[in-house]
């Protein structure tokens, strides 16, 4: 298995250079074309016309755009992602700051769509033909219309304010110390340190704002997994097994579901990088740390080198995931692997 | 069919919620009364104080550093690190004394050897700062004895004791910053403030420990804990639900509504912060009788109770009642008739209106559309016809350094100090990005007022400035803005007419 799992990598990660390029220089191109001085806004406003001029230069704006582009491009190989205008710290060390914290997020929120999504699948296939799918397909519906920063201030009123059983600010609670920094990850680096309050205090801090993610991401999920499952009872290999005395439930989940699961895998991928998207707003309303809210400062501060680069790093994140679904396609899928 | 049956498909589905279930830790339940939480909107762009002007970030600096010289509630100066300062009667110089008992927060003497590295040695030395630029006229920073020294100015410099408690002026530790350099120091900020940072979490938290040696008295709140909460809702619900003990910045419906739920306060309180349109002197507004028809046709008490509860007081002039530019008994008055007539003197009715485009925001400040929206309707009444552009704030001063503005602007200006030069001063000199009227009048006796040392003499000068800009329709003033800002009843805290809302002036009731 692992030959063609080898080969598979090597031909995507070929692809993700090109790709990479095209985006940074789509990026770069987009922004440029955005009605801001750049110049301007990293000086205070009264600074004067000269002043202006100066850090024009000194940021190499007066040059011509495939020039700044190289340079962009050149210092970025070299792992110099610039300046940020508004914060004048590395944007480096700021995407590298807040982006386990969005990773973490967008895990456990494609953890919620995936139970979500699949347990929700099994039941409107279990129930279909009858009354009670019809009301659980405008359920699906009715979810799949509400976004996530919806969901995120229904369950921060429900559960933060009204029924007052989670938290919903940040990543812990007021007094709870931070463990030390080793992945960046919080909970991985609470359960490193030994933290174990640590760890459920910044889990329940994650419950909102990943259910919120989530169950935006479970609707088609569900559906999908409902379509592919009556595909695959339309098999002979589970009427064969009906005919050799399988119960039902055994064929479900032993037969039915790992093949009817490959399409709702892809679905997931996508799913994935929708979630990401989605972190801006939920890590907004929940101040959540992540790279959605520093994104969001920088879109109010027009503070370009860190929309490049946060957007760069989407680009990466979905490639990513793109590259795990194909390979769990492929170790899931024996005849992928033969062929 | 399938056998499983609707117990088994609930308890699947209850794996996926059973993290709802997790115990609640008991490290959450943090009431105490040495400490406060408080729901704050937005965070500081950095811990180097010198280096951004962001007027909501100043009372989060003020727990960590000192200003050379403080504000007392109303405003007016008083000593701080400095216990004396004088401006020299050409306003070219500024000597002071300094406390001689003031520590940083790693136990070193503050000295004017710290002045001087903050004011100037490092402009000179080409740190990145927003200051470099309110302290451009610095030519040296004499250091006399540890505890004395001189400002000396390239101009007259009349406003240099306000500057000293305005944004961005924060006294840094010369050597720490030396020895860590400028990223350690927003790392690990130290100052002189009455409390010390201890956990910082860009975008999400700020934990605040008492400094033990404060000069100022040691604060009664053992702890202050700040979590970064910029959508307006979160807020609400975060003080609602007892996760923080005051916010600030919510709706005014929302105030008006939790003011009413039992242990909480709600209070709207007018702050040093004026609405105005920004007016150009030239196309469309270059007739002086349209600016003042589109002055007397606006009902500024109508938009108030629309929009800020009545809280925000009516203005008619760039200074808020209280402040030292501020004109008493003058009063421009809303009259639609007197707008008809000037609109009928200058050639328009209702066939033929005047038309013209102004410029707002949608979200730099509460209600700003919808007061724009109110603007076009009231002005619609009289026979004037508006065009309305939606700006970014960040294209502000882009479109007016580049003089493309449109004929008006609505625009918010925040002055802490509350001096006439930081408002009417700013924003009608025709030489600064903040004006976009450049016209010569009132633009030179703006120019002169910049150069006035004698404190009377330029108060009453911007005072009768004032007045004839609101006059000759330089401006259209609206409304002194407002402040929200909800608390745990039994929280006090000491109201600051220019809105800081200082951690060490809390403590529990």
């Amino acid at each position: 298995m692992s030959g063609p799992v080898v080969k598979l990598l090597m031909r995507r990660l070929l692809t993700v250079i090109p790709t990479l390029i095209l985006v940074s220089l789509l990026l770069f191109c987009v922004l440029r074309l955005l009605p801001v001085d750049v110049a301007a806004m990293s000086l205070p406003p009264n600074a004067t016309n000269d002043e202006i001029a100066a850090m024009r230069i000194e940021m190499g704006l007066d040059l011509p755009l495939i020039q700044q582009y190289g340079i962009w491009f050149g210092d970025m190989i070299r792992g110099d992602f610039g300046t940020s205008i508004h914060f004048r710290t590395a944007v480096s060390t700021l995407v590298l700051d807040t982006l386990p914290a969005t990773i973490e997020l967008a895990l456990m929120a494609m953890g919620f769509a995936t139970v979500f999504g699949v347990l929700g699948g099994l039941w409107l296939f279990y129930a279909r033909g009858g009354a009670v799918e019809v009301g659980l397909d405008l359920g699906s519906v009715a979810l799949l219309s509400i976004p996530e920063f919806l969901w995120a201030l229904f369950f921060m009123l429900l559960f933060g304010v009204s029924l007052d059983l989670l938290p919903f600010i940040g990543r812990l609670g007021s007094g709870v110390a931070r463990p030390e920094t080793i992945t960046g990850f919080l909970l991985i680096d609470s359960l490193l340190s030994g933290n174990m309050a640590t760890f459920m205090d910044a889990l329940r801090h994650m419950i909102l704002p990943s259910a919120a993610l989530g169950l935006s991401a479970a609707p088609p999920i569900m559906r999908i997994l409902r379509s592919s499952l009556m595909d695959v009872y339309q098999e002979d290999y589970i009427h064969q097994a009906r005919q050799r005395g399988i119960s039902e439930g055994r064929i479900l989940i032993r037969h039915a579901l790992k093949n009817a699961f490959l399409p709702t895998l892809s679905l997931m991928g996508v799913q994935f990088g929708f979630l990401f998207g989605g972190t801006l707003l939920v890590e907004i309303i929940f101040s959540y740390p992540g790279m959605g809210n520093l994104m969001v400062d920088a879109i109010r501060n027009a503070d370009l080198p860190i929309i490049q680069t946060v957007g760069l790093t989407y680009c990466v994140m979905v490639l990513l995931i793109s590259i795990v679904v194909d390979v769990l396609y492929l170790v899931l899928n024996p005849k992928l692997r033969e062929a | 069919m399938t056998n499983l049956n609707r117990r088994d498909i609930l308890q699947l589905l209850g794996i996926g919620v059973a993290g709802a279930a997790l115990p609640g830790s008991a490290v959450l339940a943090q009431a105490g009364r040495d400490m406060v939480t408080i729901a704050w909107p937005s965070d500081v762009p950095s811990w180097d104080p010198n280096q951004r002007f962001s007027p909501d970030a100043q009372s989060l600096f003020k727990l960590v550093f000192d200003q050379p010289v403080g504000q007392n509630p109303d405003l007016s100066l008083t000593p701080s690190l400095m216990t004396e300062w004088s401006l020299a009667e050409d306003g070219l110089s500024l000597s002071f004394t300094l406390r001689d008992d003031v520590t940083f927060h790693n136990g070193a003497p503050m000295t004017a050897e710290d002045v001087r590295y903050t004011f100037y040695e490092r402009i000179k030395a080409g740190h990145k700062l927003d200051i470099a630029n309110s302290w451009r006229h610095v030519t040296d920073i004499e250091v006399i004895s540890p505890t004395s020294g001189v400002f000396r100015f390239g101009s007259p410099a009349p406003t240099a004791p306000q500057w000293l408690a305005f944004m961005g002026s924060y006294v840094v530790p010369k050597a720490y910053m030396e020895e860590v350099g400028v990223d350690g120091f927003r790392d690990a900020p130290i100052g002189t403030g009455p409390y010390k940072l201890v956990d910082y979490q860009m975008n999400s938290r700020l934990v605040f420990e008492r400094n033990e040696n404060y000069w100022g008295g040691v604060p009664e709140i053992k702890t202050i804990t700040v979590d970064v909460i910029k959508d307006t809702s979160a807020r609400v619900a975060a003080v609602q639900s007892g996760q923080a003990d005051l916010t600030i910045n919510i709706p005014v419906r929302e105030t008006q509504r939790l003011d009413k739920t039992e242990g909480l306060t709600g209070e709207i309180n007018a702050i040093t912060r004026v609405i105005l349109l920004q007016m150009r002197h030239d196309g469309e507004f270059a007739e002086q009788k349209l600016r003042l028809a589109a002055h007397h046709a606006i009902d500024k008490a109508a938009i108030s109770k629309a929009f800020y509860g009545g809280a925000a007081v009516p203005l008619s002039v760039v200074s808020p009642p209280g402040t030292p530019g501020y004109v008493e008994g003058y009063e421009f008055a809303y009259d639609p008739e007197k707008s008809k007539e000037l609109l009928a003197e200058a050639g328009f009715s209702a066939d033929n209106p005047a038309k013209f485009k102004m410029a707002a925001t949608n979200g730099h400040f509460p209600s700003d559309y919808d007061i724009a929206r109110a603007l076009l309707q009231m002005w619609k009444k009289v026979g004037i016809e508006v065009e309305l552009e939606v700006i970014e704030y960040a294209k502000y001063f882009e479109l007016n350094r580049g003089h493309k503005l449109p004929a008006a602007t609505l625009y918010s200006w925040d002055n802490a100090t509350g001096d006439p030069e930081i408002f009417a001063g700013y924003l009608l000199n025709p030489k600064m990005p903040f004006s976009s009227w450049k016209a010569e009048k009132p633009g030179d006796e703006v120019l002169r007022l910049f150069g006035e040392p004698d404190y009377a003499k330029r108060i009453a000068g911007y005072q009768a400035l004032n007045r004839e800009a609101t006059e000759m329709g330089a401006t259209i003033p609206l409304l002194q803005s407002v402040q929200t800002l909800v608390r745990k009843s039994d929280l006090d805290y000491r109201l600051y007419r220019n809105g800081w809302v200082l951690g060490n002036s809390m403590k529990w009731g």
